[in-house]
């Protein structure tokens, strides 16, 4: 029950701040400690406790995962074009460290199905090769 | 002399004893071993491979169309290649945990649950189609692409999922919502 209410608690005063999928996936996995795996959020913690803060921002971030796992391509490839604006890095910066990097790979929950997660990281590929293509495409004072 | 031979039958007792009760512990550690495999290919099939969204999505046309109209030439070979590698993980991973599950219901299940006679035949009709389909499958993907046999794979999540319903009603007895009432018992006493 608590973990419900903690839920909807992060649901009303956070993520209904964060519109896109792929921008909420990237800030709930911010949240998780890489060494442990523990999810911290001190306002949540603050209002309930420390072990359900932690349930409540896996839960959300199962959820919003697979939101992305079956969202059309097209959606994707919208999604990351959007975030890369919102960082306000170039685009060919931008690209290449997304191919080089490939930070998606972190952002995946714990426990999630491997095949799902293979989904999501070859449609983070495709995507991104589309984006280099359109960009590549573009003149070169746009592009820029 | 006689007494030699005394002590020599009574070590041979002996060591038959502990050759049977060794036996007898491996078997049901591979007893456990089985359901356990059962329960994880279950939960494998029914949370990660078979839910429609996903199976929907990985050969969705549209995702195709998009990237056909969008991004034709290279990228399309790439995506094609991308949705290939995908699919035939997809229908690698089915078929070993429905081979699982099948090694289950041939091996362990019956000591668990008492299917009917009908059940049993469907049980095996499906097993037998459901391998075979995978086969063809992964064929057809490798040889055609993820998109040349959308109707399989409609029929292979279908049969999969019946698999599913009938192997969880032989696997219920590890639900632990059973102990409920035995656990209100104890809590009483």
């Amino acid at each position: 029950m608590d973990v419900q209410q903690a839920r909807e608690d992060l649901s009303r005063r956070t993520l209904s701040e964060i519109a896109r999928p792929l921008d909420r996936l990237i800030y709930l996995a911010s949240m998780r400690d890489y060494n442990t795996g523990v999810y911290h959020h001190d306002g949540l913690a603050s209002r309930f406790t420390d072990e359900v803060a932690c349930e409540a921002l896996a839960d959300c971030h199962r959820e919003v995962f697979h939101q992305l796992v079956v969202s059309p391509l097209e959606d994707l490839v919208d999604q990351l074009e959007a975030y890369r604006k919102s960082t306000h890095t170039g685009p060919h910066e931008f690209l290449t460290a997304w191919r080089r990097l490939e930070p998606y790979r972190v952002a995946v929950p714990v426990e999630t199905d491997p095949l799902a997660a293979e989904f999501l990281f070859s449609n983070f590929k495709i995507a991104l090769a589309i984006l280099e293509a359109r960009l590549d495409s573009l003149p070169a004072e746009l592009s820029a | 002399m006689i007494q030699l031979i005394f002590f020599l039958f009574v070590g041979a007792l002996l060591l038959s004893s502990l050759f049977f009760l060794a036996r007898r512990g491996s078997r049901a550690e591979g007893n456990a071993h089985v359901l356990v495999e059962a329960r994880q290919a279950l939960n494998a099939l029914q949370l990660g491979l078979l839910p429609h969204e996903l199976v929907g999505r990985i050969f969705a046309d549209d995702d195709r169309e998009y990237v056909a109209s969008a991004a034709p030439g290279p990228l399309y070979e790439l995506f094609l290649n991308e949705r290939k590698k995908v699919a035939l993980s997809w229908v690698k991973q089915v078929r070993t945990q429905v081979s699982s599950l099948q090694r289950f219901h041939l091996g362990a299940a019956r000591f668990y649950t008492r299917l009917s006679l009908r059940t049993e035949i469907e049980l095996a009709w499906h097993f037998t189609a459901l391998l075979v389909t995978c086969r063809a499958l992964q064929c057809l993907v490798y040889v055609a692409g993820p998109f040349a046999a959308p109707r399989m794979v409609g029929t292979t999540a279908t049969v999969a999922a019946r698999v599913c319903e009938i192997s969880e009603k032989s696997l219920a007895f590890l639900n632990p919502v059973q102990f409920g009432p035995l656990a209100n018992r104890s809590v009483g006493l």
